[in-house]
């Protein structure tokens, strides 16, 4: 093998490459914390339209740019330095609102400020990488390599350092591998060149360092700055990682429960334990109390929902999945479970327990009879031998404002499926019961998804009759669902209803339930969960799905998105009651997504397809199958690679090594892929001759090999698997994905070699239109999983493949004609 | 008038809304001079206001827009409604949209509650001249001036103080003497000055406070709207009958039927 040849050039490209995809992480998290995720994810997408910008700039100005590239490089090295702070700070000044959007006209105007600034950093970051395609036209593929190599290892950086540094803090952190790339940009420069980059670098060094101590501006509408503004609040610890920024305010007027306390006798039972609260991202809360090994100051949790499934089983080992504070750990062992396994995804609470709020807690986690598992529930679920639970209960696992705003449409969850539930009632003993609460949706959604799901599953479990071992009592705003495996028993049933009539809970369902039982205690205008759960259970199933308002058929694991309730077929209703600002029944995770999908693809066509057809007229009809093949290959790479990274998160269950390490492999091997192409075409001479061709039809029909067999494979051997350690299952998703990644990676440089090699004015403009597909790509993948399941966006990729193919036959013609 | 209070944000971004303030409110309230009938600007102190309140009240309150059977009957309310001045509750810049039947932003995370849900939930309290009414989440004050208008006494709490404050002092300044503003965690309700004839919690949390149910008389009635900030989904309605038993409704402000055909 020859000596790898690292220039200056491409160690820049690299560290670009680096940066482009740290920022985009770290502005996630920005986002995420000071709104909401679901809008985090639409201004990042639109902002990287930047992307596809700077492209067309470059092609658009190729004249006054030629000759200049080099300095020009380094000019954007330089200003991507200066901007990764200062963009960062002027996005913290916009005084964007989420919940203010829709009565707000001006809330539309702060919304396209913050695109725009936000969209600097990632048109500098594509403003290098397509000028280094024009100071190598000939190796395309190898700085392709280098730039995807970098995207692999910031991706990996990034998630690493979100465990050390905060998110706001980041943005300044990157400025020095920003200065280190522009320093090596500017090198081979003159000194006259260098002279003039090297006096604003160092007073942009100078103004990125006053942003040190920069806040991230919470939206004064989430829980956490409510309870900041409490009379005696303090923030008592606070703790990171990838996954959120966990902060622990401590006041006397934090008293969050899971659910109505109905009729509960304070003045004779207590007040509540006092309590710290764990807030998510600012958001969402789980409280940690106060616990000295007393359990009695605990007896509020008898008055909930969720206590329902302590009133069928006695000392149950339990499960509890979703921890958090230990909330549902204290009244499993106030109910006198055995045992209790505390299940936790997030690493910052456990850090938080066992350090700063560990006399607070009680050591509640170091107690004999809890242990806890720092793991994602469906995952540590497949590993534990079948049939050794008697109770699996899963906490209130957001806030209630967070569930009534449906900030959630979006996130999969692989824990609310049918196949998900299938296997809690595997792992659950002969007598066992599943039991889950969540919060209540007015009009009612969740709980009737719910309980759809646990019919289903139960039904594909082999139970004949699941209307014999269901169970479902609310209170106003919860309801819990219990699932047992045995038919509950005569003394079961009596024991709900008990429960239900001393608590002033309603029973929704019990087997032999009548409607004059229901709608009691909280009268609803119709009775509304016990009519939906007596037609699930009856032959009126499809009817019921196919007529109520909102889209309540189970999710499955192909299509995991259990809190998107929206349909189109309600959409009008939907607006009228916004319009009237009273009330809102859309799930905004939906909308967003819809949104994003519209903004780049108006986008994409103003920022790349638009300047071509005014500006690149009479090139002829290669063009159009230029654009169509680098807009089919964004596409389908991003449908591939959300699709599959998908299945194996479920696989990993553990989110954030999975992410990092599974993006970072799959970048990098992508990286390599590109790599071959390179040495492959340089061997043969170039772009020219049919060599590319053959090339990208190799690699797609190798793409459409291991997609399908993945797609049939992959189930068997993720459940085979299910069992090993950590390291193992990371090392086996490498292996599987690698290849596949490897082929991904050859379709694009290959095809901008061809393109380089005659047309090289169109480079910059075709690397910019693959980032707005790219983007594009990213959201449609999402909304297309949504309604037709991540099979169909696997299929769809292929079929993105094939039109590419076809069309670089066309590009091939016309370069040469 | 009162300001805007930032909640704990930088003091850079305090420094933009003035900014932004400057440039588009001169604009907005150019275009609102040039519309007939708001009346803004030079003319009596209350006169503009007192046309647009009667006609929020005649569109949104008497007759709202998405059907009559959710219109608000009871005379007492309506008067109240067509008496408390709203400006006066909404910060100065968006003075303009106080007679629109829409929340509005008061800052701290809090909001003034659309006109339309705080006629509905006054007239769902059910209380009458003789009554003293508890009020937990004081905000901007416009709700306990509506309710001042209707009952006895009126006594609300506040959690953060700067709104306590403020609220006291608008609540003074307009003439409420039959209110009083204590700035408190609510959780607890006002043990003294109990039972009430009726108590409104403007911020729904985990769980309704078991003090303000028993600080409910027999027969008296409770409402929480719930829903995220901007929004209300339902209204809760809590009534302790004669013996004591407690039944809770779960009203929608508008009705949202769930199935799309008749089975």
């Amino acid at each position: 093998m020859r000596r790898f040849p690292v220039s200056r050039l491409h160690a820049a490209i690299l560290l670009i490459g680096a940066l482009g995809i740290s920022y985009e992480i770290t502005l996630m998290r920005v986002l995420a914390i000071a709104q909401w995720h679901h809008f985090a994810y639409m201004i990042i997408s639109v902002a990287m339209l930047g992307f596809a910008a700077s492209g067309t700039v470059i092609a658009l100005l190729r004249r006054r740019i030629e000759g200049r590239e080099r300095p020009l490089l380094a000019a954007g090295a330089l200003a991507l330095s200066a901007s990764l702070t200062t963009c960062f700070v002027l996005s913290q000044l916009v005084p964007f609102e989420t919940f203010r959007l829709t009565s707000e006209p001006a809330q539309l105007r702060h919304l396209l400020i913050l695109y725009l600034i936000l969209a600097v950093p990632f048109f500098l970051v594509s403003w290098c990488v397509a000028l280094g395609f024009l100071i190598e036209p000939r190796r395309i593929g190898r700085l392709y390599f280098f730039n995807m190599l970098g995207s692999g290892l910031g991706a990996a950086a990034v998630v690493a350092l979100l465990f050390w540094v905060r998110p706001a803090t980041i943005p300044l952190v990157l400025t020095t591998p920003a200065a280190l790339a522009f320093s090596l940009a500017a090198g081979g420069l003159g000194r006259r060149w260098q002279l003039g980059l090297v006096i604003p670098a160092a007073l942009m060094l100078a103004a990125g360092l006053t942003t040190r101590g920069q806040q991230i501006r919470g939206s004064e509408y989430k829980g956490l700055s409510h309870a900041l503004r409490l009379p005696d609040s303090r923030v008592v610890a606070r703790s990171q990682s990838p996954l959120s920024e966990l902060t622990a305010v401590a006041s006397t007027a934090i008293r969050e429960t899971p659910g109505q306390l109905s009729g509960y006798p304070m003045r004779e039972l207590g007040e509540l334990p006092e309590q710290v609260g764990l807030y998510f991202d600012g958001g969402s809360v789980s409280a940690v109390s106060r616990f000295d090994g007393a359990l009695e100051p605990f007896a509020f949790l008898d008055y909930v929902t969720g206590a329902l499934p302590y009133r069928l089983i006695d000392r149950p080992e339990t499960l509890v999945v979703g921890a958090g504070g230990g909330i549902e750990v204290l009244s499993a062992l106030y109910h006198g479970a055995r045992h209790v396994t505390a299940i936790e995804v997030d690493p910052g609470v456990h850090a938080l327990v066992r350090e700063e709020l560990r006399e607070h807690s009680g050591r509640l986690y170091e107690r004999e009879d809890v242990t806890l598992v720092l793991a994602e529930g469906r995952g540590y679920l497949e590993g534990r031998p079948d049939g050794s639970l008697d109770l699996i209960q899963f906490a209130l696992l957001d806030s209630f404002s967070a569930a009534s705003a449906g900030v959630h449409a979006l996130a999969e969850s692989y824990l609310y499926t049918t196949e998900a539930i299938q296997l809690y009632l595997r792992k659950l003993s002969p007598e066992g019961v599943l039991s889950i609460t969540r919060w209540l949706k007015t009009p009612p959604r969740d709980a009737i998804k719910l309980f759809a799901t646990m019919v289903e599953a139960a039904e594909r479990a082999g139970i004949a009759e699941p209307g014999l071992h269901l169970a479902f009592v609310r209170s106003w705003n919860t309801g819990t669902i219990v699932l047992s495996r045995a038919p509950l028993s005569e003394g079961q049933v009596v024991a709900v209803r008990d429960f239900a009539s001393e608590r002033g809970l309603d029973v929704s369902y019990v087997p032999g339930i009548r409607r004059t039982d229901t709608n009691r205690y909280t009268v609803l205008d119709e009775p509304i969960y016990y009519e939906a759960a007596t037609a699930l259970l009856s032959d009126r199933r499809e009817q019921f799905y196919r007529d109520y308002a909102f889209h309540v058929r189970p999710a499955s694991d192909d299509r995991p998105h259990f809190f998107r309730f929206f349909r189109w077929r309600s959409a009008g209703r939907f607006i009228e009651g916004t319009r009237h600002g009273w009330v809102s029944f859309i799930e905004w995770g939906y909308v967003a997504l819809v949104a994003t999908v519209a903004q780049a693809a108006v986008m994409g066509f103003l920022l790349v397809l638009l300047p071509l057809i005014v500006f690149a007229r009479g090139s002829g009809s290669g063009l159009g199958a230029a654009a169509v093949y680098f807009g089919a290959l964004g596409l389908a790479y991003m449908f591939l690679e959300i699709a599959f990274i998908q299945r194996f998160m479920l696989f990993l269950a553990y989110p954030v090594y999975a992410v990092a390490v599974v993006l970072t492999a799959f970048l990098v091997f992508s990286g390599l892929g590109a790599y071959a192409a390179d040495r492959r075409l340089a061997a043969a001479g170039g772009g020219e001759g049919r060599e590319p061709l053959r090339l990208v039809r190799v690699a797609v029909s190798l793409i459409a090999a291991f997609g399908l067999t993945y797609l049939v494979v992959i189930p068997a051997v993720f459940r085979a698997a299910a069992s090993w350690p950590d390291p193992g299952r990371v090392a086996l998703s490498v292996l599987l994905l690698s290849p596949l990644a490897f082929f991904m990676g050859i379709p694009f440089p290959a095809g901008l070699q061809l393109v380089s090699d005659r047309r090289s004015r169109l480079v910059p403009w075709a690397w910019g239109l693959n980032g707005a597909a790219s983007v594009l790509g990213a959201a449609l993948a999402t909304l297309l999983a949504v309604h037709l399941g991540f099979r169909a966006v696997v299929v769809l990729a292929f079929a993105c493949y094939a039109v590419a193919a076809v069309s670089l036959g066309s590009i091939r013609e016309w370069t040469e004609a | 008038m009162i300001r805007k209070r930032e909640g704990p944000a930088p003091a850079a971004r305090e420094a933009v809304v003035p900014t932004l303030s400057c440039l588009f409110l001169p604009l907005l309230f150019m275009s609102a001079a040039l519309q007939p009938g708001q009346g803004f600007g030079q003319e009596a102190p209350d006169g503009g206001f007192r046309e647009a309140r009667e006609r929020l009240v005649r569109e949104h309150i008497v007759d709202p827009p998405f059907g009559s059977e959710y219109a608000v009957r009871d005379q007492e309310v309506l008067r109240a409604m067509r008496t408390v001045p709203r400006h006066r509750f909404v910060p100065e810049e968006l003075v303009r949209a106080a007679y629109e039947d829409h929340p509005l932003p008061i800052g701290h995370g809090q909001t003034i509650s659309q006109p339309f849900i705080v006629a509905s939930m006054t007239e769902l309290l059910g209380v009458g001249a003789e009554d003293r009414v508890l009020e937990i989440g004081t905000g901007s004050g416009y709700q306990a001036a509506v309710l001042a208008e209707i009952v006895d006494r009126v006594f609300t709490i506040e959690i953060v103080e700067p709104l306590a404050t403020s609220a006291r002092a608008r609540l003074a300044e307009l003439g409420y003497e039959n209110v009083d503003v204590r700035h408190g965690d609510g959780y607890f309700g006002w043990e003294a000055e109990a039972p009430f004839d009726g108590i409104i919690v403007t911020a729904a949390a985990s769980h309704v406070p078991p003090p303000l149910v028993e600080q409910l008389r027999p027969g008296a009635r409770m409402v929480i709207p719930v829903g995220p900030p901007f929004q209300v989904q339902t209204l809760m309605l809590i009534e302790k009958q004669a013996d004591g038993r407690v039944v809770q409704r779960n009203l929608m402000p508008v009705r949202f039927v769930p199935f799309t055909r008749a089975e």
